[in-house]
């Protein structure tokens, strides 16, 4: 292996990382929905890129410059959340699990198919920022886009915990995950903070689908699925409901994905992420941060 | 009339499918590997068929041992986490089954032609039907021989103990495992089982479709999978078997001529369905409903026949 080869390799690898924030993102969604309800939003990804979508289309009619674009999807992505929320989870018996997982398969079909109704099926293009600005390390070249959309997820991250951690908001949410009879008992409204992890969710959301269209270049309703999968992967490697483990395990799938990319072609790479998954399946089963043993 | 088979064979093969996740599903694990299994049926049965040269009927039994054998192996691994941790790891094997067919390049050269799946491009030479001068409607007959077996099979041992054993490892694991129930034979045999049917469906599928590629075996079918049972309720086998009908002749076919705006009403509607029915369009209401109607229905006619003695 040449000094080149390394360079590559390592070249690969920190491209892979920065867009891995992508995937923390997309992870700590499902993994605080889980956490607090215990259930699995499925239609997560694909209301993430709705976000994204609406973003465009509010930015179409305003005229804004292009860094709104992430408040914006953030903020629809809010709005979406809160919808599913309502259509999805709170009028099924939450004793039955198998009803909601189905409920957000169907949320998932419906807003991949109003995309694909409203855009005619046609990938459209997403505004990058600072694509033009390439850093040069020694050897290493850092592309713009990549660094800030890395900065803008650990901003997001960085918010995201302090509003679990220091607001009053974050202290039911996690009193909610951890017991919730005892919440309900503490007179906290289990209806509402389930509505309200669903919106906080659903803002890191369209932030984490607004950098995927800015990073690809591209929004497409395909972007949906495979979202969908990777997010569920990188939920599962952090340790269910562990939100360090999330944002971990995402930079972790994204630098290993991309370094697979580079030695085996795209056609093989989700095949080593798979494997990754059943490696830690088959060894720490918990994830890298697993919780400590549930008391209910 | 080809259109109504045609249709026929695909909610045929769909109850296939449908049937083994209701398996699995029984024990309250959700599998969506179930798409994976069912193309290893497809690839198996294809190319013991199509590079072998067997007869359909031992292909496709081989076909359903290799994805039962290959259920069975995942089963053990996967089956010590629950969950969320179950769905996405079954979803990743699914996935990973349905790479390997991408990648997959096994070409046998017979006469002028190369023959076999290549890769992306799929496999395309599967003509067990019409070189055997098989119609339609034989292929039909065949395909609902095979659902009416399984049907009968399922329906015969959610009778039986076995099926209690399984609805009580569903219902309740702690409670199954004190009353002495081996939990993990229990879930094991379930998802060996749903992957034989799968299998089965996959083989079938492949040779009616007579071309198969990696697409068709994604994350959406296995999603289909599960969706049949849970939308028509666990309560029942027939349940899958209406919800197949609703799914495929409904919401596919029935609802063509609304163009576009069909696929629009699909999502919707299974959302409908769910918080209409959040256990399924036939749940255990709906079966204590229709046996009191049998029995109400009874009554009288008893009555008249003892007044005829």
């Amino acid at each position: 292996m040449s000094y080149l080869d390394v360079i590559d390799t390592l070249q690969s690898i920190a491209d892979g990382v920065l867009f891995g924030a992508t995937y923390s993102l997309l992870g700590i969604g499902f993994t605080l929905v889980f956490g607090v309800m215990h259930k699995i939003n499925l239609s997560y990804a694909a209301a993430s890129i709705g976000a994204a979508y609406a973003s465009l289309i509010v930015l179409s009619v305003v005229k804004a410059p292009a860094i709104f674009i992430f408040m914006l999807a953030g903020l629809s992505g809010g709005i979406i959340g809160f919808v599913i929320y309502v259509v999805c989870f709170r009028f099924i018996p939450q004793a039955n699990p198998l009803a909601t997982l189905m409920s957000t398969v169907g949320a998932l079909l419906l807003i991949d198919e109003i995309i694909v109704h409203a855009t005619v099926g046609i990938p459209v293009p997403y505004p990058a920022l600072f694509s033009d600005v390439i850093v040069n390390a020694g050897s290493f070249t850092l592309r713009g886009d990549l660094m800030f959309m890395f900065a803008l997820g650990c901003l997001s991250m960085l918010l995201l915990l302090v509003l679990l951690y220091r607001t009053k908001l974050g202290i039911a949410t996690r009193a909610v995950a951890q017991q919730s009879v005892a919440a309900q008992l503490c007179g906290i409204s289990i209806p509402r903070i389930n509505g309200l992890t669903f919106v906080i969710t659903g803002v890191v959301g369209g932030i984490a689908g607004a950098m995927i269209g800015a990073a690809i270049g591209v929004l497409s309703p395909l972007l949906s699925l495979p979202l969908t999968t990777k997010g569920l992967i990188v939920t599962v490697i952090g340790g269910l409901g562990s939100i360090p483990g999330a944002i971990i395990a995402g930079l972790l799938v994204g630098g290993f994905e991309n370094l697979f990319q580079y030695f085996r072609g795209v056609t093989e790479r989700d095949l080593y992420v798979m494997l990754l998954l059943f490696v830690f399946l088959v060894f720490r089963p918990g994830g890298i941060f697993s919780p400590a043993a549930g008391r209910d | 009339m080809d259109f109504y088979l045609g249709l026929a064979q695909i909610v045929g093969v769909h109850t296939l499918l449908g049937l083994s996740a209701y398996c699995v599903l029984l024990t309250g694990q959700v599998s969506l590997a179930q798409a994976g299994f069912f193309a290893i049926g497809a690839y198996v049965a294809a190319m013991l068929t199509v590079l072998a040269g067997w007869h359909i009927v031992p292909a496709l039994a081989a076909a359903s041992l290799v994805a039962g054998a290959t259920a069975c192996a995942v089963g053990f691994p996967a089956l010590r986490v629950r969950g969320l941790m179950l769905v996405v790891a079954t979803l990743a094997f699914g996935e990973a089954v349905r790479l390997f067919f991408f990648n997959f390049d096994y070409q046998v050269a017979k006469g002028e032609v190369k023959i076999g799946p290549a890769g992306g491009e799929g496999f395309r030479q599967i003509r067990f039907f019409p070189e055997n001068g098989w119609s339609t409607l034989d292929v039909l007959v065949f395909i609902w021989v095979f659902v009416a077996l399984v049907m009968t099979a399922l329906w015969w041992m959610d009778r039986s103990r076995a099926g209690a054993v399984l609805r009580a490892v569903g219902e309740d694991e702690v409670a199954a495992q004190s009353a002495g129930i081996n939990v993990t034979a229990v879930k094991v045999s379930a998802m060996t089982v749903g992957g034989f049917i799968a299998g089965l469906g996959g083989g079938i599928f492949a040779h009616y479709t007579a071309h198969i590629e990696h697409a068709q075996f994604g994350v959406a079918l296995a999603t289909f999978a599960i969706a049949y049972p849970i939308l028509g309720g666990l309560s029942s086998v027939f349940g899958t078997l209406i919800a197949v009908v609703f799914v495929q002749a409904f919401l596919i076919e029935g609802l063509r001529f609304l163009g576009d705006w069909r696929n629009l009403l699909f999502g919707g509607l299974i959302l409908f369905a769910m918080n209409v029915r959040p256990r399924g369009l036939i749940d255990a209401a709906t079966i204590a409903a229709v046996k009191r109607m049998r029995i109400r229905n009874r009554e009288p006619g008893n009555a008249r026949t003892q007044g005829a003695e």
